[in-house]
Parts: C-alpha cells; sequence; structure tokens
C-alpha cells in the first residue's frame, strides 16, 4: 500500500513552510521580516511588489512572502495564497482612524477558501509607540472572539522597532503548522 | 509496516499510559485514528498536487527558466537599442519604446510571482535578482535619455479648483476590486470605541503649534484641517495626517513613519524616515527622508527638500538620524504608475517657485 510512500514524500518536504505577510501598508511588515532575520532595519522603502525571504527557523526552512500593502496591489494578494501554510496579519497598533480598514480586509482575506487551513498570526506591532492600542484592545476591535471555531489562531503584541513578542509570535506560528501538517514527525 | 506499528504503540503510550497494550479496543480505535490521519495527509498532499498541477501557468521549472531567459534577452537588447539610439527619428519614438520596456519587465516580474509556488527558492530569488537588475538598467536608460526636465512642465494640467479629493477615493476603492460588494461581516459598527491619540482635529483658519520637548515616543495625529497653519517642533515617533485642506504644515523630525491622506492645496515641510503619500491633489511637499517616498492615486504633487528651521533643529535631525541630506525627496516612487518612466503626477518643484528657509 502506499502509505509509506507517503510518508516519504511528506517528510521530504517536511522542513519547509510557507508564510505570506499580509496588512495594511504602514503596520510594518517588511521591518519584522528583516528583524527576525537579523537584517538592517534602518532604511526600508516602502515595498513595491514583493520580496521573498527564506530564513532558517529552529529546524525549518520558512519561505516568508512579504507583500506590498499598497491598495494598488491589493487584489494580486490572491496570488499568493495557494498552499500558503501560515498567515500574519500584522496591524500598526498606534494607527487608529485605520482600524476599521484593517478589520474588513481581515475578514475579507479569511474569507478565501484557498486559506481556510492555514493558521492565523495576528502581531499587534508597534507597541514602543506611546499610546499604541494593546494586543486586547487589538482583538476586540477586529472582533476576533467571532471567528470561524476551526481555525487556529493567536494574537501577539510586538514591536519590530524593539524585537519585542516576534520571537513568542512566530514560535506559536511555527508550532502550529508543524503539528498540523508535519504530526508523523 | 514494523515502522508504522511501532508508531502507533507510541502514539497510544503518549495518550494513555496506562492503558496495557493488549486492550484491543483502544487498539483499534488507535488504528483508526492513526489511518484517517493518515488519509487526511494523503488528501491533502494530492490536492496539492492537483493545485499546482491545475495551475495554467508553466508548471516545469525548465519551461519557466526558458520563457524567463528568452524575455530577459529581449528586453535587454530593446535596452541596448534604445541607449544607442542617435539619430532624430528614433529618439522622438524613444519615450514609448521605454515605456514598453517598462511593461515588459512588469510582466516578467507578474511571471515569476505566478510561478513562485513551483519553482525552487533559488529560482525564485535569482530570477527577483535579475529583475531589480532589469529595473535599475532602466533607471539609467531613463535618466540618460529622458532627463526628468522634459516631463516635469507637462503636469500642471490638472484643474486647481476641482476640489473633489474624496470623489477619488471613492472611485479609486471600488477600482480596486476589493472590499465593495463582500463585505457583510464588516457591516456591523465597530464593538468597541477607542480613545483619539493626541492631535489636532476639526480646526479651521487657526495656528496650531505643539512642542514636543521630553517624550519622543509618541505619534500625532492631524485630521480634518481646513486652511490652518501647523507646526510642530521637536522629535516624536509617528505622524498620521488625514483630510487637509489648504494647509501649511511645518514638521520637526519623526523617528518613525508619515502616513499623509486625502490632503489637496497644502504645503507640507516634512523629515521622517518613511513617507507615504495617498489621495493626494495639488500639494507641494518639502522632504528629508530616508527611503524612497511613495504617492499612490495622487496628482499635481510637486517635491523640493526640507528647509525648516527652530532653535536645536539641528541637533533634534542628527539625534533622528535625518542630519544627512539623501537626495531622496526627488526619489519619488508612484505606487499607481508603471516604475522606471517618470510619471505625470508628480514632478520636482522649479527653483524659483520654492518658498526661502522657513522659521517657525
Ligand atoms: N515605532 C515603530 N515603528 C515601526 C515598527 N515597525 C515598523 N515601524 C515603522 O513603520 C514604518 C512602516 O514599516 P514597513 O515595514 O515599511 O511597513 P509595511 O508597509 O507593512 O512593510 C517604517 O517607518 C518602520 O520604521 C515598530 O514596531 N515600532
Ligand atoms: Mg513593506
Amino acid at each position: 500500500m502506499g502509505l509509506l510512500s507517503i510518508i516519504r514524500k511528506i517528510k521530504r518536504k517536511e522542513k519547509e513552510m510557507r508564510i505570506l505577510m499580509v496588512g495594511l501598508d504602514n503596520s510594518g511588515k517588511t521591518t519584522i521580516v528583516l528583524r527576525i532575520n537579523g537584517e538592517d532595519t534602518s532604511v526600508i522603502s516602502p515595498t513595491l511588489g514583493f520580496n521573498i525571504k527564506t530564513i532558517n527557523y529552529q529546524k525549518y526552512t520558512l519561505n516568508i512572502w512579504d507583500v506590498g500593502g499598497q491598495r494598488t496591489i491589493r487584489s494580486y494578494w490572491r496570488n499568493y495564497f495557494e498552499q500558503t501554510d501560515g498567515l500574519v496579519w500584522v496591524v500598526d497598533s498606534s494607527d487608529v482612524r485605520r482600524l476599521d480598514d484593517c478589520k474588513m480586509e481581515l475578514h475579507n482575506i479569511l474569507k478565501e477558501e484557498r486559506l481556510s487551513g492555514a493558521s492565523l498570526l495576528i502581531l499587534a506591532n508597534k507597541q514602543d509607540i506611546h499610546g499604541a492600542l494593546t494586543a486586547e484592545e487589538i482583538a476586540k476591535v477586529l472582533n476576533l472572539d467571532a471567528m470561524d471555531k476551526t481555525r487556529h489562531w493567536k494574537i501577539t503584541g510586538c514591536s519590530a522597532y524593539t524585537g519585542e513578542g516576534l520571537l513568542e509570535g512566530f514560535d506559536w506560528l511555527v508550532q502550529d503548522i508543524a503539528a498540523r501538517i508535519y504530526v508523523l514527525d | 509496516m514494523l515502522h508504522y506499528l511501532a508508531r502507533v504503540v507510541q502514539i497510544q503510550h503518549t495518550l494513555s499510559p496506562k492503558s496495557p497494550l493488549r486492550d484491543a479496543s483502544v487498539f483499534g480505535a488507535l488504528l483508526k485514528k492513526h489511518e484517517s490521519m493518515l488519509r487526511r495527509l494523503s488528501d491533502l498532499h494530492q490536492s496539492r498536487i492537483q493545485q499546482s498541477a491545475s495551475l495554467k501557468f508553466y508548471s516545469d521549472t525548465k519551461s519557466f527558466l526558458n520563457r524567463f531567459a528568452e524575455s530577459r534577452n529581449s528586453i535587454e537588447n530593446e535596452l541596448d537599442r534604445c541607449s544607442r539610439a542617435s539619430d532624430p527619428e528614433s529618439r522622438d519614438r524613444l519615450k514609448s519604446d521605454l515605456e514598453k520596456v517598462s511593461a515588459a519587465i512588469a510582466d516578467l516580474e507578474k511571471l515569476v510571482a505566478e510561478s513562485s509556488y513551483f519553482l525552487p527558492a533559488y529560482e525564485v530569488r535569482s530570477s527577483l535578482d535579475s529583475i531589480s537588475q532589469l529595473k535599475e538598467s532602466l533607471d539609467v536608460v531613463n535618466a540618460k535619455l529622458l532627463p526628468r526636465k522634459r516631463f516635469a512642465f507637462k503636469n500642471k494640467v490638472v484643474n486647481r479648483d476641482s476640489n473633489n479629493v474624496l470623489g477619488s477615493v471613492v472611485n479609486a476603492v471600488s477600482e480596486s476590486g476589493i472590499g465593495v460588494a463582500s463585505n457583510e461581516v464588516l457591516v456591523e459598527k465597530p464593538s468597541f470605541r477607542v480613545c483619539d491619540s493626541p492631535g489636532f482635529r476639526n480646526k479651521e483658519g487657526e495656528v496650531l503649534v505643539e512642542r514636543f520637548d521630553g517624550e519622543v515616543n509618541g505619534d500625532f495625529t492631524l485630521s480634518d484641517l481646513r486652511s490652518c497653519e501647523v507646526r510642530l517642533i521637536g522629535r516624536f515617533r509617528a505622524l498620521f495626517i488625514h483630510r487637509l485642506r489648504d494647509c501649511k504644515v511645518f514638521v520637526g523630525p519623526v523617528l518613525g513613519s508619515i502616513l499623509i491622506e486625502e490632503v489637496e492645496g497644502c504645503l507640507f515641510m516634512l523629515a521622517s524616515h518613511q513617507i507615504r503619500i495617498h489621495h493626494a491633489r495639488e500639494s507641494d511637499l518639502y522632504l528629508r527622508v530616508r527611503s524612497r517616498p511613495i504617492i499612490e492615486d495622487s496628482n499635481g504633487v510637486r517635491f523640493a527638500p526640507y528647509r525648516l528651521c527652530y532653535e536645536g533643529i539641528e541637533r533634534d535631525l542628527k539625534d533622528s538620524g535625518l542630519d544627512e541630506e539623501t537626495g531622496n525627496w526627488e526619489n519619488v516612487d508612484d505606487f499607481r504608475w508603471l516604475r522606471a518612466v517618470q510619471s505625470p503626477n508628480w514632478s520636482v518643484l522649479p527653483e524659483e517657485e520654492r518658498i526661502p528657509m522657513v522659521n517657525v
């Protein structure tokens, strides 16, 4: 029977995960990816199109897609949905005015069939800014409790500026994906 | 198969360490569970295979690479031809030729994006590198053959009195094809109200001044201002600007980013690490910026270097990493425009129209 060959096939790809970074522009997606990868974050231009980073994280290889958040290209996000294992939704916790926009875009993306199996990490970024909303407040505004019960999700406060909270968030994401996809390890 | 059984035993062990291995019913249940798990995994794997097979794209790395190399060569040849164009006739066609090159590069980028799910990571990265090299070459050819000045003066076609900032926003939103029809979830009002951050809001015809002394980690908001003059003196972390009309805004160094949306007929004097401008019309921006400023859905915006003065600004700029003039005030990216060909939506503010150094 084919079971063993399936196991082998899964094992071969086992170390790779695809992660999609999304969120409104200016929320800090590119900064977060660079910070996790230990790169210089002092000069970052707004992302036109997309960047792909391959990062070794614990024993996994993360293929991280950092997609530009500008309206012009938001409709291209769909191109990146196929085979996404994890979704990171980044929020600028100091940008109170656009939270409605943020909520709307998040709920839109979660309706995507092709993303229904993906683990969801919400990063309430820019916690270093005085007056930023806390992760709990962001969770309320985004109405996360109303989310589909089958979705695996977590929200964490973080700052790409100080690095605080990033590892906690990504550790959860990677573990959650691993538990789902590589049960046989 | 031995391997397989060993795993089942292991699983049983972790799930209920006390139950004896002889317990057939537990064992049977576990076997079933494990089988269904394998089936799920197999399904997942199958659906992944099918998904990638059903992609209309070139699901085969080799043919992708061939196609990529072909386009890249033809783009390079075309750039080369353009850069050597000397007779007047071909020079006239340069602009449209270079626009075609720019479009071809955009297509190539899209091809990579679409193919990236079956391409090895290495191929994706090296393709993206080639694309940015092509963009750079195009920039160089553009700068050489089509100096910005030639376009800078054609930009003033927009009529200053049509004051429909909001109208253009609505259009842009529905144009993007997202977020209009499919938003049932969001129609409900937010269940939770948050208090506003520090800022100036809903003012008309006033002079508004704020000094930032100790606290540099705060953000600040300017929204719904009309015919005001705003002075923000000192340094702080982030600035949000929303719905301003006929205002003059002078701002000290901002350590993070500035986000500008829906402004018209304004003058901005800003220094920051990042500046994003959406839905701006007929406004002049005097900038000092570490990265490339971007505009989107904007027109009639003009750029010049930062010229602000107040006591202690030198030190504030230095402490914010903004003492150096990077020249980025004129490296504007228009996200609504094919890159590398001068956008008609912005221009460099001619020297003679610039205001002198401002002391606030
Ligand atoms: N204060 C602060 N600023 C941040 C943080 N993360 C990002 N930024 C700033 O926010 C701006 C937008 O960041 P960027 O990564 O380009 O956002 P993106 O559009 O989501 O990729 C930049 O000026 C960053 O320096 C953070 O945690 N704290
Ligand atoms: Mg970015």
